[in-house]
């Protein structure tokens, strides 16, 4: 039974962290397993300009778009809590539709739309095209807080005299704040490791980290990538990590309120 | 401290009625209970009262002021909810500021009256705590002093005690009675616990299928209630059902199957020659004897130990339960034959309510 969990897990991750101990080899071609640790490749990531001008793009997209998609997803969720019926299914179905329409499909409409606007090859429009991907993540993340959210404590809150605005800012945001840092993690990691839209919309002064791997790869096989892969891998976990650290406080911060109550 | 008024107040979900047309007053500084059991409408009454709910018709009134149509936070209602719904993302001080933080009130005013109110509930000294680490009963207090702090106009408790243990539940009670004496807001508290409605209220109203059956004081409820559900709905009460035979003056002849004697008492409300009635007569009015003294022959079925008390159960040739009430030492084994009977004057027959399947003992 463990051979076999060992087996399915080593299945499902060694090919994802092979690319960690390739960026460590000395040597000036991808070999695994490494013959010499060194750190000569993340010098040179680090010190070529167009590798950081990708990380700092990837960076600026994934900020914009998680920013972006958590106001709109947020809406959109605050929206669809306050319907029923057929509007509520169609809507969401149509609001998580980017969760299954193939990227390719999406990426191509999207270059259509991107072109005349002028809006291909910018950051706005990269920005844009992640927050497509991004909203799904929002919306269910937000909308499960918003389901677990006592009613009474917004009524209470008018009752008490609060205006709208006021109930929103001091009961209901305080309240989903832990769905939003949820949803802006999963947001997050979904622009920072796009690549597919990216393909299509980024333009050659805002080519994304995934992007610029893509083509470099294509081209040479230096361990350069692999760092770049690795360092898509090590802001993702972090992310991850973030997220995990998170759910386990506020869940701890419940379990002692059970205990209390 | 304005009134309450309540002018044919009438709320429907879709088919289905949840309040009937309802006229109802609460005096200034009056402390009303709506009691009934659950999915009698009290709730959805104070719902109304607090405007969560918007009626399908009828007004609301506090005072001279219609507030129908007025939002929540323009009514100056102080609310306390049973899950206390206190904001779990604020200290004890921030929640009980809230209402005047919302009135934009000046930082020292908010600080002086937050804090009076903390001490009105004894919780002096609690601001910087977070809600968290409360108990329930000190949750419940915090709740009313949040409420009591706007000093609304009008103040209800939807089963405030609810959530709460016996023991605390007694505390808390004495507590509203308390700040009730001290402040003396009109006040409408739901709950379908007659004891609190006892120790609590100056009138009671009891409420079934959306409609209010009966409003008195205490007294009045339990010395002539207006039909059988109210009469077991508060107190305990022994009813024996029966035909009514004929009524001479106010007294009601009952005729009951497999008795053997006609029984008599005060014709209540709506008892009328040949319709179904029972006849009341409360536990502390029964006379248990052994032997051939005067009275309907029974049998005493059970016997409750309750500590300076025991229930006595009894069942008459007839099939009806008779409880009353003996000193513990001084019940009657089960199994005896005993003799049933009241003093006259303390039976009274009562019309039948329709369908009173939620009737409890």
């Amino acid at each position: 039974m463990h051979a076999v969990v060992s087996l399915v897990l080593a299945f499902l991750v060694l090919p994802t962290l092979v690319v960690v101990p390739a960026s460590l080899n000395h040597a000036s071609f991808i070999q695994i397993p490494p013959t010499m640790l060194s750190g000569r490749w993340y010098r040179e990531f680090f010190a070529d300009p167009e590798w950081l001008a990708s990380l700092g793009s990837s960076l600026k997209v994934a900020a914009l778009a998680t920013s972006l998609s958590l106001v709109l997803g947020t809406t959109a969720a605050l929206g669809l809590e306050r319907l029923h019926g057929a509007w509520r299914t169609l809507l969401s179905g149509l609001f998580l539709a980017p969760l299954v329409v193939p990227a390719i499909v999406l990426a191509v409409a999207l270059y259509y739309v991107a072109r005349p606007l002028g809006l291909a090859g910018t950051t706005a429009g990269l920005a844009l095209g992640h927050t497509l991907m991004c909203l799904p993540y929002v919306i269910v993340n937000v909308g499960v807080s918003l389901r677990t959210l006592d009613a009474s404590l917004e009524r209470a809150a008018a009752g008490l005299g609060a205006s709208p605005w006021r109930i929103f800012r001091t009961v209901t945001l305080p309240c989903i704040a832990p769905g939003l840092a949820g949803g802006a993690v999963f947001a997050a990691i979904t622009s920072f490791d796009e690549l597919i839209i990216s393909i299509f919309l980024a333009g050659v002064r805002t080519q994304t980290l995934p992007v610029k791997l893509w083509e470099t790869i294509r081209v040479e096989f230096t361990p350069v990538v692999a760092v770049a892969a690795s360092v898509i891998i090590a802001v993702s976990l972090f992310g991850f990590a973030v997220q995990r650290l998170r759910s386990r406080r506020i869940f701890r911060t419940r379990a002692e309120a059970n205990a209390v109550a | 401290m304005p009134s309450l008024s309540f002018r044919d107040l009438h709320k429907r979900f879709g088919a289905t009625t949840a309040v009937r047309p309802t006229t109802l007053d609460v005096a200034a500084g009056e402390f009303l209970t709506l009691l009934g059991p659950s999915g009698s409408g009290k709730s959805t009454l104070l719902s109304l009262a607090a405007g969560h709910l918007a009626p399908t018709s009828g007004r609301i009134l506090i005072g001279a002021r219609d507030v129908t149509d007025l939002p929540p936070r323009l009514r100056n209602i102080g609310m306390v909810f049973q899950d206390y719904a206190l904001f779990p993302n604020l200290n004890v001080f921030e929640n009980v500021a809230y209402g005047l933080r919302a009135r934009h009130c000046a930082a020292a005013d908010i600080a002086r009256r937050a804090s009076a109110a903390l001490a009105a509930v004894q919780l002096e000294g609690y601001g910087r705590r977070a809600i968290l680490e409360l108990s329930g009963g000190q949750r419940q207090r915090v709740a009313l002093a949040r409420a009591l702090v706007i000093e609304p106009d009008v103040l209800l408790l939807d089963e405030p005690l609810g959530a709460l243990d016996r023991q605390l539940r007694r505390q808390v009670q004495l507590e509203i009675r308390r700040l009730h004496r001290k402040f003396g807001h009109t006040t409408v508290f739901v709950t379908h616990d007659q004891e609190e409605a006892l120790v609590l209220s100056d009138r009671i109203a009891i409420m079934r299928d959306g409609q209010i059956e009966q409003v008195g004081t205490a007294e009045t409820l339990y010395e002539t209630p207006i039909n059988t559900f109210v009469a077991g709905f508060l107190g305990d009460s022994n009813l024996i059902e029966g035909t009514v035979r004929a009524i001479v003056r106010d007294t009601a002849e009952l005729a009951v199957a497999d008795l053997g004697a006609a029984l008599f008492g005060a014709a209540g409300t709506g008892v009328a020659v040949g319709r179904r009635a029972a006849l009341l007569v409360r536990p502390e009015f029964i006379r248990l004897d052994e032997g051939l003294a005067p009275g309907l022959p029974g049998t005493v079925e059970e016997v409750v130990y309750l500590g300076d008390v025991a229930a006595i159960k009894s069942r008459l040739s007839s099939g009806a339960e008779i409880w009353c009430r003996r000193p513990a030492g001084l019940g009657r084994p089960a199994g005896t034959q005993v003799s049933i009977g009241w003093a006259g004057g303390a039976g009274r027959v009562l019309a039948v309510a329709a369908d009173t399947r939620e009737a409890p003992r």
